[in-house]
Parts: structure tokens; C-alpha cells; sequence
């Protein structure tokens, strides 16, 4: 193996070399993400069976079950924080070693993305296990649906990855980007379906988040799995993920000659 | 053909500036002061291959600055380099496999992980065959006598221990040029001396170009015989180490044995005092009044023995530094609105 592939590989290997360092406090990172669905379940469950019929909008408690755990496992799944680093890393001068490698530092980020999620299986598995025996999900899609819930899982996570270290060149100008990244979480709560599903947001806010990439990342990919969309539209939504994916890609090669030029070094 | 190459090359930064106080921060928020630093101004030279050149200069003189565009960190305000051919700022894969830049305050190493994973991960980054690599670094360890701390997180190396990985780090892919930034920073004597034992080494068995910032005149002198000094982002002097005391040091340091001492005789007539024991004493004199002043010390004194010396290379720089502590004109206050760009 030589290239692209040995390298990144072997930043891989750090990265998980790096994790496993660190895995009190990245174990906790990883539980958190499993609260706030359990929060949004428990609280839509309860409005469930004040509901008439003991459903809203077709959501009964063992929707809302299978709903927010797979919520739990997409939201982990397609991670991403690199709006939160690389404003430390430029204002730091931490960026300027990467920069040095004949390689893209978003390869070493990238590494650091997806050595998260593998390090962290070991501990979400049996918790997703856990919260399921308790929640009793029902899923009623198909193997194709199960099938096609893969393709839509992986590029919502490069429709988040990407988008998220686009935003992450705001560093190079305003140098503090944290700000950016909680706007961003907002909009995947609320436009993304981490909150509700999207169906049962008001028609305004569905319009809305019809015009963003969030719902690409986390409501696409649940909804492909719990078997709520048919082919024609899983096909559509595919591809609308694949135009996210590429714009992402064509920004970034607009954006990141433009933010080097931009960069002061400082602290070297 | 020149393997390091600047022309006119500038860089100026746009710095917020403003006064103490909460007053002064409330009025930034509506008028931003700005104020032009030519950190590096219009600077040219030119570094044939192996070469070692040392690039000297006090604190903010724009050595470190000059270091980043070279090595493609930085891009330039204005002028042009090449290095290799290439220009660096244009972070060509091929560019960057070929150069290396040390900092003595700034570490290619991962913190958490042993040195023997960052090395492993560094093979694997720049494509180093395998089978070479192994006998690079297995020759690197011995060179720089590493055996004892690749298991050990970077972390809890000491300085003089991290400097020999960094430097093992730089070298593993064999690069034709070196860019070294303090490299014995903050590192003990004996630990100073080996590392310019094994950057000379490194330079005469490899052929490689190097460029060297540091503050230790020990560097300098053990391994560089030209220097180019920067100050306020210019050029001051380049050229040979040796003839760095005639261009920047307007004197000449005499120094004369005499038969009897001497002790209550008046000097100053001759030079500035630098030192008096017995029957030896040391002036320091203008160098255009050099001959003058040792003509008059012969026929005026019972001069046993009479030198007539450059002063001492560190006495050199530390007045250029000295002298450039003093106000300058190098920035250019501007009033502009709030909004940056460099």
C-alpha cells in the first residue's frame, strides 16, 4: 500500500492510538450523545399518550422509540467537530505542523473523525442495546430499506464532516469560531430532526429546513431505516445527498486556498 | 542554479491595535485602529545547495517570518521565492517532501503518543519505502542516541530529549532542505553541541541546504560560515561570517603587552578602555583610526606585544541587536475601519 491510502491509514492508527489515551473523557463525550435523545423520547412519549389517539401526527410511543434511537446511532454516526478545533488550531499556530505534511490536514482531522466513532462502538453498542430492550423500537421496514439506510448514513456523515470544515475556515477570518459551531448544532436539533421528526414541525419550519443540509445528515437516514419513505423518494433523497456532498467538496477547494492565504502562523 | 531563491520578498500584517481600559475597548468596537507591521521588507538573497547559512537577527527582526513563506506557511505581501524550483506558499505534495522545518518551540510530534508512533506515522506520511525507512531510523536512533525514549509519551520528554526526536521526526524522509528555528532552544550545553555535531554531519554526508535561526552564537559560529542579519525586516549585512565584524562593527579591538606596568596611565587618549591587568591592556578604537592609535601606542608606550583584532562575533551581534531595541520607524499607523485583511 502506498500513497493516499498508507498514509491516511497510519494517521488512522494514531488517532485511535490517541483515543484509547483519552478514553475516560471521550467514553463521556459519547455518552452524551445518547442523553439528549432520551431526554426528546421520554418527553414525546409522555405528549404520545396525552395525545388523542395516543399518537401525534402518526408518532406513538413505539415510533417515537425507534425514531430516537436510531437518532442515537445516526447522531453518532455522522459526527462531526471540526468548527469547535480549527479555531483553536489557527489562532493557536497548531494548524502550522499539519500544514507542513504533503497532505491535507483534513485528512488528519478526518483520521480523528472517524476513530472516534470505531473507539466509541465498543462502549454505545451495548448501551443502543440496552436502551432498546427498554424502549421495545418497532421497525417495519424491509432489508432494501435496511440496505439503503448505509449509503444514507455514510454521506450524511460526509455532508456533515464537509460542511462542518467549510465553516470551519471562518477561523482564518474571525479566528473564534465556537459561536459558529452552537448556531450549527441549533440548526441539526431543530432542522436536522435531533429534536422532533421533521413531519412534526409546523409547515414554515419544514420549508425551511427543506432548503438545508441538515436534514440530509440525521431525518434522511432514519427515516430511510424505519421504512417511512418509499423507493422513488429514497432514490431522491440520495441524490439530493450526493449535490449536498459535491457542493461541500466545491466550496472547500474555493474556500481553503482562499483561507491559507489568510493565515498568520502566529506562535511558531 | 540557486536552490533557495527570494526576490523583494515582503510580508506585512494589518495588527488591531488600541489603548488600556474599558473606555478604549467600547471606542474599538466603532473605530478600529490598525497598524501596518512590515514584518519582513523587500528581502533578497540567494542559498546555492549545501550551504549552510545562518540567519541572524533579534527578537521581531523578521527571521522566523522569512522562515514560514519559505517553507509555504506563510504567503507573501509582496516579492517572490522559490525554493527547489518551487514556490513554496503553493504547498505543492512534492515541495513539502522535500523540506523540513525544526522549531525549537513548536513540535511535529503527537504529545500523548510514544516517539516511535510519531516516527512510524511520519514513514507512512511521506511515502518513505519501507525497508529504507527502517535503516533511516534505526541509524537516526543511534546517531542521536534515541533508544532509550521511543516508548515514552512525548509528553513526558525533556527538552533536550524532544529536540533529538524532533529533529529524528524532520530527517526520516531525507530532505534536501533544512529550515532550522531555534533548534537548541532552551537545551543544555552538551546537548547544544551534539545537535550541531549532528546537523553538520547531516549537511556534509546528505549535501543537504540549510538555514538556521538562533540566538546561541555558539550555532552560528560552529556551523555556519555565512550569515545573513535581519533587522526590522531587512537585510543588514550577508556574506561570510568572517567579514561580518568589518561590515557591521565600526572598530577594531587593540590589545598590547607591555614591559612594565602601568597602572594610573591615561588611555583615553587612544581608545575607549576595555580592559587593563598588569601589563596588558585592551582598547577599543574606530577602525578607520586603527593604524593611527597603534602607530602612536609604539612610540608612545613600551610596547612588548601589539594585536590589532575584529571584536569578537558575539560582541557584533549583541550590539546590532542593541541597537536595533531602539524606536524605529517600521510600523505605519493607520486609522481604518474595523474589518482585517492582510
Amino acid at each position: 500500500m502506498s500513497g493516499l491510502p498508507r498514509a491516511w491509514l497510519a494517521l488512522l492508527r494514531r488517532s485511535i492510538a490517541g483515543m484509547i489515551q483519552y478514553r475516560g473523557e471521550v467514553a463521556l463525550w459519547a455518552i452524551w450523545g445518547v442523553i439528549y435523545p432520551a431526554v426528546a423520547l421520554t418527553m414525546w412519549n409522555a405528549a404520545a399518550r396525552d395525545a388523542e389517539g395516543g399518537a401525534i401526527r402518526g408518532f406513538g410511543p413505539p415510533e417515537f422509540a425507534t425514531y430516537f434511537l436510531l437518532s442515537m446511532i445516526v447522531q453518532h454516526l455522522t459526527a462531526a467537530w471540526d468548527v469547535h478545533e480549527m479555531g483553536w488550531q489557527v489562532r493557536t499556530g497548531h494548524l502550522s505542523p499539519a500544514l507542513l505534511r504533503p497532505l491535507l490536514p483534513m485528512w488528519g482531522s478526518l483520521s480523528d473523525n472517524v476513530a472516534y466513532k470505531l473507539v466509541t462502538l465498543v462502549i454505545l453498542a451495548p448501551i443502543w442495546a440496552l436502551v432498546a430492550w427498554i424502549v421495545q423500537p418497532r421497525f417495519e421496514g424491509g432489508w432494501i430499506d435496511y440496505v439503503a439506510a448505509v449509503p444514507a448514513v455514510l454521506l450524511g456523515a460526509a455532508i456533515h464532516y464537509l460542511w462542518q470544515y467549510n465553516l470551519a475556515l471562518i477561523a482564518f477570518w474571525s479566528t473564534r469560531t465556537n459561536a459558529v459551531g452552537e448556531f450549527w448544532f441549533g440548526g441539526k436539533l431543530l432542522f436536522g430532526g435531533l429534536m422532533a421528526p421533521l413531519a412534526l414541525l409546523p409547515p414554515l419550519l419544514q420549508t425551511v429546513a427543506a432548503l438545508l443540509p441538515f436534514q440530509w445528515i440525521i431525518s434522511f437516514p432514519i427515516e430511510v431505516a424505519m421504512g417511512r419513505l418509499g423507493g422513488a423518494d429514497i432514490v431522491a433523497g440520495l441524490i439530493c445527498q450526493v449535490l449536498w456532498t459535491l457542493a461541500a467538496i466545491a466550496v472547500f477547494r474555493v474556500a481553503w486556498p482562499a483561507s491559507l492565504r489568510r493565515y498568520g502562523a502566529v506562535g511558531v | 542554479m540557486p536552490q533557495i531563491e527570494a526576490q523583494e520578498l515582503s510580508r506585512t500584517f494589518r495588527v488591531a491595535e488600541r489603548e488600556t481600559g474599558l473606555l478604549a475597548a467600547l471606542r474599538s468596537l466603532v473605530r478600529r485602529k490598525h497598524r501596518l507591521v512590515h514584518a519582513v521588507d523587500r528581502v533578497s538573497f540567494t542559498i546555492e545547495t549545501g550551504e549552510i547559512v545562518g540567519f541572524l537577527g533579534p527578537n521581531g527582526a523578521g527571521k522566523t517570518t522569512t522562515l514560514k513563506m519559505l517553507t509555504g506557511l506563510l504567503h507573501p505581501t509582496g516579492g517572490a521565492a522559490t525554493v527547489l524550483g518551487c514556490v513554496p506558499w503553493r504547498r505543492d505534495p512534492d515541495y513539502l517532501r522535500q523540506i523540513s522545518l525544526v522549531m525549537g518551540q513548536r513540535s511535529q510530534l503527537y504529545w500523548d503518543l510514544p516517539a516511535a508512533d510519531s516516527f512510524e506515522v511520519q514513514m507512512s506520511v511521506y511515502g518513505v519505502d519501507r525497508t529504507d525507512g527502517r535503516r533511516v531510523l534505526h541509524d537516526l536512533i543511534e546517531l542521536l542516541d534515541l533508544g532509550g525514549v521511543l516508548k515514552k509519551p512525548v509528553r513526558t520528554l525533556s527538552l533536550g530529549e524532544r529536540m533529538k526526536c524532533e529533529l529524528c521526526m524532520a530527517l526520516l524522509y531525507r530532505p534536501r532542505v533544512l529550515f532550522l528555528d531555534e533548534p537548541t532552544i532552551g537545551v543544555d550545553i552538551t546537548m547544544q553541541a551534539r545537535i550541531r555535531q549532528f546537523i553538520a554531519g547531516y549537511n556534509r554526508s546528505h549535501g543537504a541546504t540549510v538555514i538556521l535561526t538562533s540566538h546561541y552564537m555558539a550555532d552560528v559560529t560552529a556551523l555556519c560560515r555565512r550569515v545573513i542579519v535581519i533587522d526590522h525586516g531587512r537585510i543588514l549585512f550577508d556574506g561570510p561570517l568572517a567579514a561580518l565584524a568589518g561590515r557591521l562593527a565600526p572598530f577594531k579591538v587593540i590589545t598590547i603587552d607591555l614591559e612594565r606596568d602601568v597602572n594610573g596611565s591615561d588611555f583615553t587618549p587612544y581608545g575607549e578602555l576595555l580592559e587593563q591587568e598588569a601589563r596588558k591592556v585592551t582598547l577599543r578604537v574606530p577602525r578607520d583610526a586603527a593604524a593611527g592609535v597603534a602607530s602612536r601606542l609604539l612610540a608612545d608606550l613600551p610596547v612588548l606585544d601589539l594585536t590589532v583584532q575584529d571584536p569578537p562575533i558575539e560582541d557584533v551581534i549583541g550590539r546590532v541587536f542593541a541597537e536595533s531595541a531602539r524606536p524605529s520607524g517600521a510600523g505605519t499607523p493607520a486609522d481604518e475601519p474595523a474589518g482585517a485583511s492582510p
